[in-house]
């Protein structure tokens, strides 16, 4: 119906639907998206307007570290502030679009994975997948997948046996990094739906609850001109990411002074990132790298303008139990030999050389010597409830709402399975004829070579038991009637994959769940 | 047997079963641009752990039936086996199979 600059409304105006989205991201409009033209009256509350503004972003602003072991703390303060868009359209401003779905294994509770498991399957979100992919119009990842089946571009020929596989990624045009014509329409088509309306510059400072403390009744909204005004609806969608949703929650502690969903002391907890690992090389010293003894053509694995199809190579479920590990990618990419004519160098051209003979090649690559490529490893972060989001109450943002403190926290489990992983790798290559891997990292260096993605989750974790999730498989809040939770907060485990998209199926879910539960008719 | 010899024969072995066949049972070695020098490194970083192996139990462990043409594809087995048995020789962070630091190993001794 509308875009509302809120900022405009009168003071203290009251917004009613039947349906407030709190927060317009991606999560946020896919499920406005899919209630457009429906019989629900929906509003979207977005903090933002539609470019992105450094006021605004500053709402984000707080502090925060990472923590690991046998490693310095690493002062990640910018973080909050450089890793989210306070935007209509959210992270998918700046996001590059790549799609990829969580891995069967990423779902299944793994005995050496203490908090892993997902109430709901791979096969079961299979179709909500399909709908993703079919709204971000990208090839569906399922038996049919097109990208493993190019004859020219043919994957490694890694042995089952090993539990390796090429894993496929594809990239959406509908992302601000990618698009940002197709973006725009994709953020704002959906609004000319009767039955939308999108307020803008409209920050939710508290969640309100009845007086019984298991339903929400309002919202208060304030603007950043002075403006305040009350939201109201039948429902409520929390999405406004994986550490804002937590300082809502926490922060709406005017009924229950823990917050809302937070009796067992949940929210906030188990946050997960995901992260890079890899190290150049150079005249002295090896980078992470590999070593391709046949393939002929490995451009599968290659994506050079990074917005193309491509396959890593992924742990599946067979090798991370062999090893105890989590999930693992290696991320291949091309590299220019560096160090001609050193000591380095010449072991390293010794050590292709010998496995390339080894392994079969004469034929070719570089002189029969296959190829050389580097690569950067992301090893899954297992939950750990140490790794947590709180409020800083001595800090509060110009609209009064406490700051955040993230303590980003990683387990020497975590770094005993990013290195098994990488050895694993190195394994399944070698066992299986296709190359050598090299991981010259040291576990003391792990932080200082890590780079983070903008990936916030597991904060509000799924779960059918009460005490062990802030929301159940249907993503409401457990203790709150008429409260749910979008977005990747609700992550238990984060594997790998990017997240965007089991957002998106998630989301599409939660809408077939609110049509039915608010009583539309298919 | 010379030592120079011996060394061609490895190298003969490395070549045997290659992809092109008219070459595997050319006389000049497939690896003539090998850096005999970092090779050795390699062989003597592989041998620092093991300092009473000589050449003649590394070639019997290595090359039990000799070093003609059927030596490579048992190299290959073996270091595949190698990799699933957790046999491995991590070299400046390259992983190689415990066979491939054998034969650095045997290189360097019979340098």
């Amino acid at each position: 119906m509308a875009f509302i600059d809120a900022r405009t409304l009168p003071d203290a105006s009251r917004i009613e639907a039947d349906l407030v989205i709190i927060g317009g991201g991606l999560a946020g409009i896919t499920l406005a998206r899919e209630l457009a033209g429906g019989p629900l009256k929906v509003a979207i509350l977005e903090s933002g307007g539609r470019e992105i503004d450094e006021e605004i972003q500053g709402l984000y602003a707080g502090t925060a570290v990472v923590k690991a072991p046998d490693n310095p703390d690493k002062p990640f303060d910018d973080y909050p502030v450089q890793s989210r868009a306070r935007v209509l359209g959210g992270s998918g401003m700046i996001w590059g679009g790549k799609c990829v779905p969580l891995d069967p294994a990423d779902f299944t509770a793994r005995a050496w994975a203490p908090h892993s498991g997902w109430p709901v399957t791979r096969p079961q979100l299979q179709p909500f997948y399909d709908r993703a992919c079919d709204l971000l119009e990208i090839p569906r990842f399922d038996a049919d997948n097109k990208i493993l089946k190019d004859p020219a571009r043919p994957p490694l020929a890694l042995d089952p046996q090993d539990g390796f596989f090429s894993a496929p990624r594809v990239f959406t045009r509908y992302s601000g990094g990618a698009d940002k014509t197709a973006f725009d329409r994709f953020r704002t088509d959906f609004a000319d739906a009767p039955n939308i309306t999108v307020y803008l510059h409209a920050n939710v400072t508290q969640v309100r609850l009845g007086k019984d403390g298991d339903k929400v009744e309002a919202l208060d909204v304030a603007c950043l001109n002075g403006k305040r005004h009350t939201a109201v609806g039948r429902t409520y969608v929390l999405a406004v990411g994986g550490i804002e949703n937590v300082r809502l929650l926490l922060a709406s502690n005017g009924v229950r002074p823990e917050g809302i969903g937070n009796r067992h002391d949940l929210v906030g907890r188990f946050f997960q990132g995901h992260v890079t690992y890899s190290l150049d090389g150079d005249a002295e010293t090896e980078g992470t790298a590999v070593h391709v003894s046949r393939q002929p053509s490995m451009s599968l694995y290659l994506n050079p303008g990074r917005t193309g199809a491509h396959c890593v190579v992924a742990a599946g479920l067979s090798a991370q139990a062999r090893m105890g590990t989590g999930n693992f990618t290696a991320t291949l990419y091309a590299v220019t030999a560096t160090g001609a004519g050193t000591p380095t160098e010449a072991e390293t051209r010794a050590v292709r050389q010998v496995a390339a003979r080894v392994d079969g090649n004469r034929q070719v690559g570089d002189g029969g010597d296959g190829q050389l490529l580097g690569f950067f490893a992301m090893s899954e972060h297992f939950p750990n409830p140490d790794s947590r989001v709180t409020l800083d109450p001595s800090a509060k943002d110009p609209l009064g709402m406490p700051r955040i403190h993230l303590e980003w926290r990683y387990a020497k489990a975590d770094w005993d399975s990013l290195e098994r992983s990488a050895a694993g790798f190195g394994d399944a290559l070698g066992a299986s004829g296709q190359g050598r891997a090299c991981w010259p990292v040291q576990r003391g260096k792990l932080l200082e070579i890590s780079s983070a993605s903008r990936h916030h989750m597991g904060t509000t974790r799924m779960s059918a038991d009460p005490t062990k999730g802030v929301v159940d498989p249907d993503l409401k809040v457990h203790e709150t009637a008429n409260l749910y939770v979008a977005g990747s907060s609700v992550f238990p485990t984060s594997g790998i994959a990017n997240p965007t998209l089991t957002i998106l199926a998630l989301v599409m879910r939660l809408a077939d769940h609110l049509k039915r539960d608010m009583g539309v008719r298919s | 047997m010379s030592t120079a010899l011996a060394r061609r024969d490895l190298l003969a072995a490395l070549l045997a079963a290659t992809a092109l066949p008219g070459l595997a049972h050319a006389a000049t070695p497939l690896l003539p641009d090998l850096d005999r020098a970092a090779a050795a490194r390699i062989g003597k970083a592989w041998l620092a752990g093991r300092p009473d192996i000589g050449s003649a139990a590394l070639a019997r462990r290595l090359l039990p039936h000799g070093r003609g043409p059927d030596a490579l594809p048992a190299l290959r087995r073996q270091v595949s086996e190698d990799f699933r048995r957790g046999a491995v020789f991590v070299h400046r962070g390259w992983r190689l199979s415990e066979t491939e630091g054998a034969l650095f190993g045997l290189l360097a001794l019979e340098e």
